[in-house]
């Protein structure tokens, strides 16, 4: 018996709890275990919503019941009831119970699957230590770039996006997000684009936004620091 | 058969996901396809109320998924297109009650027997954005013409382009022809100038959308008086298969009421 009870394993789910019971003997032997069990750890236990793990085990409705009264006893809610055996999943289903967890190994129907793939997140990783960048795709929205050197963007950094670079940025194509070049204080860095319509540039600790009328045709300009503060002039050498 | 998952966002909420949702799905059906449409919106349910098949909901996807029911259980008939189905998200419960993996169970399986399933995806790009994009074969981005649906829907596709799921296609809804005329309102091309994405509608603004949605029957199926969001939602589905099919003259300077005026003015 002891040797038995010691097969029943407890452990913390999202759910709740996940109770696992050994699959092989009678239901009466299962029940007085659990009974054991439960009451023992009961104040620990108590109030848990319990997915019950039963393997291989075969249950009708009826059996499926009375583990529930178990459970009910100890004042524990079973949801769930993880079964390999479909005739037992299906007396749990006609009780209203859950027949697996969220984001299981297990097809919709509780059998377990040999992989399942979780789409991998792809993770942007454009910034190599040193030396200049170039990006050569639009930068949208929510997108941030550091990096310590020049970066050069073909492509539009769009309202939401952000560049913080050491060196210089270039962007070749339309700049209407947020670039801060000269990120460590080098006052000399400059800021080029084909549209320089960004929310703000900051250039060292200068900080400027650009003002709220609209233009026309779209000009290349550049930005540097003049005498302490940030301008942008038409792109002419 | 092998059918094709098409998931519907937004990022911003309020522009119109639910209602695009079910009339590309009403659209779809009556191209005689078989559809199903999935709200993705664990614990914010409402694709059931624009089909109108609230009160008929038995089992949902969260009961699909933790096995309380087959998914042919939760599958719920429309009314009035044969080949047209749903499945209803759960009120009582989060997004967390759901996986990104399950939710490709779950499409896998439809895959079998429908020619699409249209999912409704939640606003925000948290965990039942992912759930909702991770079975998807195309992505349908709805924005408003107004400057936050479109940063919202910017970065969306920026996550989406991360995830590999493409960069998707864009549906502009509500566009007021007169206000664009006016300069009031972004017009299509300030959209497409900012997203740089492919266009597969523009939806007028027109009551008859609220006027279905609250009875229950999408617009592409009532077809209010003749309502020209009916028709394009239309032509929506047809692009979706592939079809090529002009836009409707919606450019600022032959606006529906400048082109009024204009017609009177001559007679």
């Amino acid at each position: 018996m002891e040797q038995v009870a010691s097969q029943i394993g407890i452990k913390g789910i999202r759910e709740g709890l996940l109770i696992s019971v050994p699959d092989r003997g009678s239901l009466a032997d299962l029940v007085a275990l659990l009974t054991v069990e439960l009451a023992q750890k009961r104040a620990f236990l108590q109030g848990s919503q319990v997915a019950l793990q039963v393997g291989y085990r075969k249950l009708d409705k009826e059996q499926v019941r009375q583990l529930q009264a178990v459970f009910e006893q100890n004042q524990l809610e079973l949801w769930a009831i993880l079964a390999e055996d479909p005739s037992a999943r299906e007396a749990a289903r006609e009780l209203s119970l859950a027949t697996r967890l969220s984001g299981s190994q297990t097809d919709l129907n509780g059998n377990f699957l040999s992989q399942v793939a979780e789409p991998e997140t792809a993770v942007a990783n454009d910034m190599p230590a040193q030396g200049g960048l170039i990006l050569k795709e639009t930068l949208r929205s929510g997108r941030s770039i550091y990096h310590e050197g020049h970066v050069v963007v073909i492509g539009d950094v769009n309202p939401g996006a952000e560049i913080v670079a050491s060196g210089d940025v270039i962007v070749w194509g339309r700049l209407r997000g947020l670039v801060h070049a000269g990120a460590l204080g080098d006052e000399t860095a400059v800021i080029c684009a084909l549209e320089l319509t960004p929310t703000q540039l900051r250039i060292a600790d200068q900080i400027a936004i650009s003002p709220d009328e609209k233009r026309g045709r779209a000009i290349p300009e550049q930005a540097a620091i003049r005498s302490g503060q940030i301008v942008a002039e038409m792109w002419q050498r | 058969m092998n059918g094709k998952v098409i998931t519907v966002t937004s990022g911003k909420g309020g522009v119109g996901k639910t209602t695009v949702t079910a009339n590309i799905a009403t659209a779809l059906a009556m191209l005689g396809k078989k559809v199903v449409a999935i709200d993705a919106d664990i614990g914010l349910r409402n694709l059931d109320v624009v089909m109108g098949l609230e009160n008929r909901i038995v089992y949902d996807l969260v009961d699909v998924i933790e096995g309380r029911c087959r998914l042919r259980q939760a599958m719920i008939k429309d009314k009035r297109q044969p080949d047209l189905y749903l499945i209803p998200a759960a009120q009582t419960r989060d997004k967390m009650a759901v996986s990104p993996s399950d939710m490709i169970l779950v499409c896998d399986e439809l895959r079998q027997e429908m020619d699409y399933i249209i999912i409704d995806s939640p606003a925000g790009i948290e965990r039942g954005f992912r759930n909702a994009v991770a079975p998807s074969d195309e992505v349908v981005i709805v924005t408003n013409p107004e400057v936050s649906a479109v940063r919202d829907a910017d970065r969306i596709i920026g996550l989406l382009e991360a995830e590999e799921k493409g960069p998707g296609r864009l549906i502009i809804n509500r566009l007021k022809p007169e206000m664009v005329a006016r300069g009031d309102m972004l017009s299509i091309d300030d959209v497409l100038d900012i997203l740089a994405v492919e266009l597969i509608g523009v939806i007028p603004e027109d009551e008859s959308i609220l006027i279905s949605s609250n009875r229950g029957t999408p617009v592409a199926m009532s077809g209010l008086n003749g309502s020209s969001a009916s028709q394009a939602f239309r032509n929506v589905a047809q692009r979706l298969q592939g079809e090529t099919v002009p836009f409707v003259d919606l450019t600022p300077k032959t606006g529906l009421l400048n082109r009024l005026n204009n017609w009177f003015s001559k007679s």
